[in-house]
């Protein structure tokens, strides 16, 4: 018999909104979180800009204590994960600890205390041999990217399967994906999944700025990232952390849990083709969303709408036009698909998660959130990308696609809940 | 109506690059014979530190094993995983013509617990010591957890599944058990391992804050687990690479099924929690051993964790028990990693190479600088101790409260 | 440092931001040969581009990371040089 999954939970910290309700109102308003950097002084880059949390994890019941020990992308995983669980109203104290697992995502984990303390030790990139003396008392935590769902674990006291998955961009994608498999397996009948990333600092701007691959639209920040526009000219920096609690279908209904969604369908194929270049047909992407499909018992032309990776590079989002048209055919051309980077940015790994988060809100609301600043349409890209404001619609079974460096891509399809069949 | 049989996942291909032998019979050479070849860290920069004994990969070569190009443009973790890859799937028989037939049935999933450290720490002295503009675009692609599955998967034009577990020591199996899913799921072959590389400077620095690490100076003293004078493990980098295939597909092409991986599973109990890793390691081992319908008693060998702090190894010699019964204390156990220390994510997937390559030869490797064994257990030391060998456990722990087992049979492991 | 590139020049950067190896003599010979026949991606050329403009500390044209060839490359650059000379 077939272990189906539900979704019961969902918590977030994204730029402009934290917490669900907050998210849900930026997106299906079609507002922008995308400014001028504020953490550091970031002249002398290309890309200025990014979409920053205003997170004050003190006002979001963290203690100094694990405000000083956990990076900032942990703290946005615990917050979120407060929030997912009391969503669930699921009392882990009387769960089999054993039976609830840990999923999440992250693709640079602790870079940003990496790159403060390397600062430090180093004198300011003065010396090779790093004096050790001048190292912050957490650093190893920064170190091993486990820490987050280490940490994550232990603030829920989860004892079963516990893994941090990262596969660069697609890594909340695929966290989210291993939660499902863990469940359908039986692995597991909880699992705490998702994913964060705090990738705003000097070094991770740096490194996508040598590659072009940021928009430099500095002087309007607001309007900066333009998913599937004629005048995209690159990604918007991100971050923020998603977290869903996903559960046994039976044991969510036993307890009488609130089902957001089934998670239906997950796979992922690399490109085999270049670390950061992607291919105009997206074959690979198509073999994912088939894959996925395929899992779901579902047909192309099921899907009502596309949550794309839309990342507002030229090259991504030409791919994944084509992947989605080689798969839903001339049903893609009837089925909305946005890009939620419009208005949050790319926060990296963490943006799967997030993306997760806006599909489940979307099923429940009903309602497609838009692709914020998308005013001329490219050729190249002919699918109706729902031009800055949400629209009403019919949804059943929605698709979350992502591509990421190394060639990764992947899929989930979440479905409204289905009745049982025997 | 009777179920399908379920597809079945077997080791057909290793590929080690490990501190005691770069290619796969140097390895079992210096394994078998318990040659220890930890020593003083020699890399540049990390004279200074006090960390000062590790397992360095000598006799590695990264111009002769991988492409120029990558020299510059990725880590050493992933030259090491490049180049471990390659001998596996060598090792497995499977060409380039073989797989391009297919590639959307072959994946790659690997463990990483350090990520490119020596080419970050590169950039961020280029970025901080001269500016946002010295920064390379390699950065992009070399430094993240992702780098060595991106790069293999491409190099050898892969297109299954690909994945990432960016876990602690545990993780080396927990990628493994990843690859005999996805071989469950439909994939043919996946390719799948961990290799490490966190000598560089700052990733000692690092490396430092864990209160597990030896800080001892003398190699043959420094990692010690399971004798009164453990004192910590000493980190190492290296690895090893698997090729795990569908049995029916081996079977297909003529290869030989070296060992099945038969049962895994993994639990928490949270970071440094030793006394607590003892139920979680317990639970580990039962839900393996009924994944995999082994009687506790079919156990011929385990593979040791063998963190090297006494109340980790306390933890470890219980929990054996308490999951074995009686056999527990009586099944030999062997901790070959003393010999060449702790690779992270690496660790366990070198003992899942040693272990495979153990049954094949009858012989239990030995735990090197070991003695005076102060646990109830048949620890081998010394030398390797010649046995029937049909079924290992091997068994790992992290240093972020992860807990890992996995039982492989020899061959196809068939009832007998 | 000369006022153009050269060939040479050319060859030292591919080994040093792409890490590839193509002698000075090979680069004039075959220099209508496309970059990725000689191994070198968009990324290893987007590296050459960057190591130029902070050697000459002047901005290269924004097409010379789009060239297809070492000629058509050094064509780009050295023009724009000997314009901002």
């Amino acid at each position: 018999m077939t272990r189906r999954v539900a979704v019961t939970g969902i918590g977030i910290v994204a730029p402009g909104g934290i917490g669900a309700p907050a998210f849900w109102d930026l997106l299906s308003n079609g507002r922008t979180a995308t400014r001028g950097i504020t953490f550091f002084d970031p002249s002398g880059l290309r890309s200025r800009i990014a979409a920053e949390c205003d997170f004050d994890p003190g006002a979001h019941g963290l203690d100094a204590e694990q405000v000083a020990r956990c990076d900032r992308y942990i703290q946005f995983a615990l917050v979120a994960g407060e929030e997912a669980i009391r969503d669930s109203g699921l009392d882990l104290a009387v769960e089999n600890p054993w039976r609830v697992g840990v999923s999440l995502g992250t693709a640079v984990g602790g870079t940003t205390r990496l790159e403060n303390d390397y600062v430090l030790v180093s004198h300011g990139g003065e010396r090779w041999d790093v004096d050790h003396r001048e190292a912050g008392p957490h650093l190893h935590r920064a170190f091993a990217p486990s820490t987050l769902a280490s940490t994550v674990a232990e603030r829920f006291e989860a004892r079963g399967p516990v893994q941090t998955v990262s596969t660069g961009c697609t890594s909340g994608l695929d966290a989210v994906g291993y939660a499902f498999h863990t469940i359908e397996e039986g692995r597991a009948d909880v699992c705490i999944t998702g994913a964060s990333d705090s990738p705003i600092s000097p070094i991770t701007m740096a490194c996508f700025d040598a590659i072009k691959a940021t928009s430099p639209n500095n002087d309007d920040p607001a309007h900066a990232s333009r998913p599937f526009d004629a005048d995209r000219n690159g990604f918007v920096m991100g971050e923020g952390g998603a977290v869903l609690v996903l559960e046994e279908l039976d044991h969510a209904l036993a307890r009488g849990a609130h089902v957001y969604c089934e998670v239906s369908g997950y796979a992922t194929f690399g490109n085999a083709y270049h670390m950061t270049g992607l291919t105009s047909e997206g074959l690979e992407m198509a073999r994912a969303i088939e894959d996925a499909l395929g899992q779901a018992r579902l047909d192309g032309t099921a899907i009502d709408y596309v949550n794309a990776h839309g990342s507002g590079t030229k090259q991504n989002d030409r791919h994944e036009t084509a992947a989605v048209k080689r798969t839903l055919g001339a049903h893609a051309y009837d089925t909305p698909m946005s890009s939620i980077k419009s208005m949050v940015g790319h926060s990296l790994g963490a943006i799967g998660a997030i993306e997760v988060v806006a599909c489940a809100l979307a099923l429940t609301h009903q309602v497609v959130p838009p692709t914020a600043n998308y005013e001329t349409p490219d050729p190249e890209c002919d699918l109706d990308y729902v031009p800055r404001v949400a629209r009403e619609r019919r949804l059943n079974n929605v698709l979350s696609v992502g591509s990421g460096f190394g060639g990764f891509q992947s899929a989930v399809i979440l479905s409204r809940p289905r009745e049982k069949t025997p | 109506m009777s179920q399908p049989r379920p597809r079945r996942a077997a080791v057909t291909g290793i590929g080690v690059v490990a501190p005691n032998g770069t290619s796969t019979e140097t390895f079992w050479k210096s394994t078998q014979e318990g040659i220890s070849v930890l020593d003083r860290i020699t890399r540049e920069g990390c004279e200074h530190l006090p960390l000062r004994v590790a397992g360095e990969v000598r006799n590695f070569d990264p111009p002769s094993a991988v492409e120029e190009r990558y020299l510059v443009q990725t880590d050493r973790f992933t030259h090491f995983a490049m180049a471990a890859a390659d001998l596996a799937l060598d090792d497995a028989r499977l060409s380039r013509a073989e797989t391009d037939e297919a590639p959307f049935s072959v994946g790659v999933v690997t463990a990483a617990g350090s990520g490119g450290g020596e080419f970050g720490q590169r950039e961020l002295q280029q970025l901080w010591g001269k500016g946002s503009r010295f920064v390379g675009p390699y950065q992009s692609i070399a430094w993240f957890y992702a780098a060595s599955t991106g790069q293999i998967s491409i190099r050898r034009g892969f297109k299954g599944p690909c994945g990432v577990v960016a876990s602690d020591e545990a993780g080396g199996l927990d990628a493994l058990a990843h690859a005999a899913r996805a071989v469950r799921r439909g994939t043919d072959v996946m390719v799948a391992g961990a290799t490490e590389a966190p000598l560089a400077p700052y990733s000692m620095v690092c490396q430092l804050g864990y209160e597990e690490l030896s800080t001892v100076d003398d190699p043959a003293r420094a990692y010690r687990p399971f004798t009164a004078a453990a004192c910590g493990f000493v980190p190492a980098e290296g690895g090893a690479m698997l090729v795990v295939e569908a049995e029916s597909s081996a079977r297909e092409r003529g290869a030989p099924v070296r060992a099945t991986l038969a049962g895994h599973a993994a639990t928490f109990t949270g970071a440094s929690r030793w006394t607590q890793s003892r139920e979680g390691l317990a639970e580990a081992i039962r839900v393996a051993l009924r994944e995999a319908g082994c009687a506790p008693e079919e156990i011929d060998v385990v593979f040791a964790d063998a963190l090297g702090v006494p109340e980790a190894d306390r933890a470890e010699a219980l929990a054996i028990t308490d999951a074995l019964g009686a056999h527990g204390g009586r099944v030999p156990v062997t901790a070959p990693k003393t010999g060449v220390g702790r690779g992270y994510g690496a660790a366990p997937v070198l003992d899942v190479a040693a272990a495979v390559l153990a049954m094949e030869h009858g012989l239990i490797p030995p735990t090197p600088n070991v003695f005076d064994v102060c646990h109830d257990l048949d620890l081998v030391t010394a030398r390797a101790r010649a046995a029937e060998l049909r079924t290992a456990l091997v068994l790992s722990r992290g240093l972020m409260g992860s807990n890992s087992a996995l039982v492989l049979r020899l061959g196809a492991g068939d009832a007998s | 440092m000369s006022d153009r590139i050269t060939v040479e020049e050319l060859a030292e950067l591919m080994k040093k931001a792409a890490g590839v190896t193509v002698s000075p003599e090979e680069l004039r010979r075959r220099d209508d040969v496309g970059f990725d026949a000689l191994g070198i991606d968009s990324l290893g050329l987007l590296g050459i581009v960057g190591e130029l403009e902070n050697r000459y500390g002047t901005p290269m044209p924004p097409d010379a990371e789009k060239s297809k060839s070492p000629r058509q490359f050094l064509d780009l650059v050295n023009s724009a040089l000997l314009a901002g000379a």
